[in-house]
């Protein structure tokens, strides 16, 4: 990603979750002449989590930044803001050669959940690149979606992780993400690996 | 990035459901192990299929694993055996049936389809004499299927093949006495036969077809139904309209599966992949049930006025999400009604509610015929060749494909239970009504003229 102006930063806010939060921060952007590059946003509990690459004509510090929010606003805005340098063209975390797949855990709240399976992840060199976790009764869903070196013997991690589930008296399962791209969108794989080279038909022919 | 409701509602289906593959079938033509020397000729398709094969079962297991949908049967469709049988005699026939079984069992897959013949339009001798071999082959052996095509839109019924089949049928059923007429339920009869079905009894790999290929069966009553019931549960005022876009979606979710790993599964093969059969295949486990299907829609007794209007509507749905799910469409694709193999249609069928002629009607608008129905072991033959006669007028005047397995069950009575075991389930004997009243029909033989297709009602 090349952001529009040469000075550019990860820019972070945390609030409680009311209307007006996007329109401040992208106005304080627009306010110090810069351009805000890409953005995702997200609620949790009431609470709301923005993060942006923004970028300006000349360099802007985190409480210059923040000056002009509480400025713009005519009084302190409640945000946690973070601002750091945007580093460009960053190694992809999990390494090249990668295939996306999803872990799904089922079972009961605990604590040390997550830490578990993440530090399971973590010690194969296994990136997560979503998470999602919520309390659905009085059970515990955690969804992962992963990005898995092509080194790793597959059954064997799903054997790892279907393991330690059984210690924590959880079900899991490890899946590659085109059985749900299939069933759930349009085309029937993201395009790109050996499952979407013989969705496309190419060269299976003998 | 994939949404977390995507993810849970494939969980669901997957594992909450139990949706699986139910077959994959890959098909592979014998046509060049044909030759006079009939031991010569049994090495080759050995050969030929152990390397094409070798490593279906565990292709079928690691793609299984990478996706987590289990591949229920992996098996083998073989192009029309007729051609190697043409030139040989009984003896023959045995022995390549022999050879086709045990290439199956180093294959490590339960069941082998294409000893198969076409007699539409007439019967070839090597037609009659693979007919006349199927009580010692079906008998003789443990994973070969037997199909024979009597009838088709263009060249009408052959009676003189019902007949021939009706015995054969009866012989079969006989030469398995020991397994209550088992044999029977690997031998099927059609009209119009596809041919790129992956399903059992009538799998075999047609003329058109590739040297080998990949087809794929799916399964799913039982995510359709508990698809309908969450619906009806939060909205249970629901049109059959509205029922009908759930079934749709449905069977759209359902064919994807099949088709993500019959793909997939073909590549690791070396092979192309051939088709998606959208077939609904009901399995014995109580909920994958099509007979369920019905009585969710609201027909609270399977075989009650509304049933084949309801299989019509499911029928219908399957094919339209299937068919915007995969270009790659194919075999039978619509809904199976096999009494043994479907908990609620054995259960109705027990309790009355269902009876032959209704399943008969029912056969009309769904995708196969008379599948898996247990009938009295002292059924003429000449009757059983009536009741295939009227499925068989079912497809050519329909222009579809019918089908009829019965298994007469020696010695059986009408509403005794049989266990065939695993897929293929239990059943009562069905009541054939009139038995007996159509001998002198069937016996006149000859060929039953193609219908006109312009006037169409």
């Amino acid at each position: 990603m090349k952001p529009r102006f040469e000075a550019a930063y990860v820019l972070n806010v945390m609030a409680e979750d009311r209307p007006g939060i996007v329109a401040a921060v992208s106005g304080a952007v627009l306010d110090a002449g810069g351009n805000v590059d890409a953005c995702s946003q997200t609620v949790l509990g009431g609470y709301f989590t923005l993060i942006m690459v923004v970028s300006f004509p000349a360099p802007l510090s985190e409480e210059a930044f923040v000056a002009r929010l509480s400025g713009r606003e005519g009084r302190p805005t409640g945000f946690q803001v973070q601002m750091r340098p945007f580093m460009p063209d960053l190694p992809p975390p999990g390494g090249a050669g990668c295939d996306n797949f999803v872990v799904t855990c089922f079972g009961p709240d605990a604590c040390g959940v997550i830490h578990r399976f993440s530090a399971l992840l973590a010690d194969k060199g296994i990136n997560i690149v979503d998470l999602y976790g919520q309390l659905d009764g009085e059970r515990f869903v955690l969804i992962s979606q992963v990005e898995i070196p092509r080194r790793w013997d597959l059954s064997m991690l799903q054997a790892d992780l279907e393991a330690l589930g059984a210690e924590q008296g959880y079900t899991v399962r490890l899946q590659h993400e085109n059985i749900f791209i299939a069933t759930n969108q349009l085309r029937l794989g993201r395009g790109e690996g050996p499952a979407a080279g013989a969705a496309r038909g190419g060269g299976l022919n003998v | 990035m994939l949404r977390t409701d995507e993810i849970l509602s494939t969980i669901q289906m997957l594992h909450a459901e139990h949706l699986d593959l139910r077959t994959v079938t890959l098909g592979v033509n014998l046509d060049d192990c044909a030759g006079p020397d009939a031991a010569l000729l049994c090495r080759k398709l050995r050969g030929k299929l152990a390397r094409h094969a070798g490593n279906l079962v565990s292709a079928c297991d690691r793609v299984a694993a990478k996706y987590g949908v289990p591949v229920t049967n992996k098996r083998l469709a073989i192009s029309p055996a007729v051609t190697l049988l043409a030139g040989h005699g009984r003896a023959a026939a045995l022995d390549i049936a022999a050879a086709l079984d045990a290439a199956a069992g180093d294959a490590g897959v339960d069941l082998l389809g294409g000893f198969t013949a076409f007699c539409e339009k007439g019967i070839t001798s090597a037609d009659a004499m693979l007919i006349d071999s199927l009580p010692e082959v079906l008998g003789g052996t443990r994973r070969v299927c037997a199909s024979v095509n009597l009838a088709s839109r263009k060249a009408g019924i052959n009676m003189d093949a019902v007949a021939r089949m009706g015995r054969a049928i009866s012989a079969v059923a006989e030469a398995t006495a020991d397994r209550r007429g088992f044999g029977a339920a690997k031998l099927c009869v059609f009209a119009n036969v596809p041919q790129d079905n992956p399903f059992m009894a009538g799998a075999h790999l047609g003329a058109g077809e590739p040297e080998a290929v990949v087809n794929v069966g799916v399964s799913g009553p039982g995510v359709v139904a508990s698809a309908l019931r969450r619906r009806i549960e939060l909205q249970p005022d629901l049109t059959l309209g509205e029922l009908a876009e759930e079934i749709k979606i449905t069977a759209f979710r359902v064919t994807r599966v099949g088709e993500l790993i019959g793909r997939e599964v073909a590549a690791e093969l070396g092979v192309p992949f051939g088709i998606v059969d959208l077939s609904l295949a009901p399995t014995p486990a109580v909920g994958d049930s099509v007979g369920e299907i019905i009585r969710i829609l609201g027909v609270e007794r399977i075989g009650a006025p509304g049933s084949t209007a309801a299989i019509a509507l499911l029928t219908d749905a399957v094919k339209k999400g299937g068919s915007f799910a995969s270009a790659s469409v194919g075999g039978l694709s619509g809904t199976f009604i096999p009494v043994s193999e479907d908990a609620a249609l054995a259960e109705a069928v027990r309790a009355g509610h269902l009876v032959l002629e209704k399943l008969e009607a029912m056969t009309s608008v769904c995708s196969v015929g008379l599948d898996m129905v247990a009938l009295p072991g002292d059924t003429p033959p000449e009757t059983l060749a009536a009741l295939i006669a009227d499925e068989m007028a079912i497809g050519v005047i329909n222009n579809k494909t019918t089908g009829a397995r019965l298994v007469p069950v020696p010695g059986g009575k009408v509403g005794e239970t049989v266990e065939f075991g695993g897929l293929f389930g239990s059943a009562p004997i069905m009541a054939v009504r009139n038995a007996g009243a159509s001998g002198a029909f069937v016996s006149r033989g000859g060929r039953i003229p193609a219908p006109i297709h312009s006037a169409s009602n």
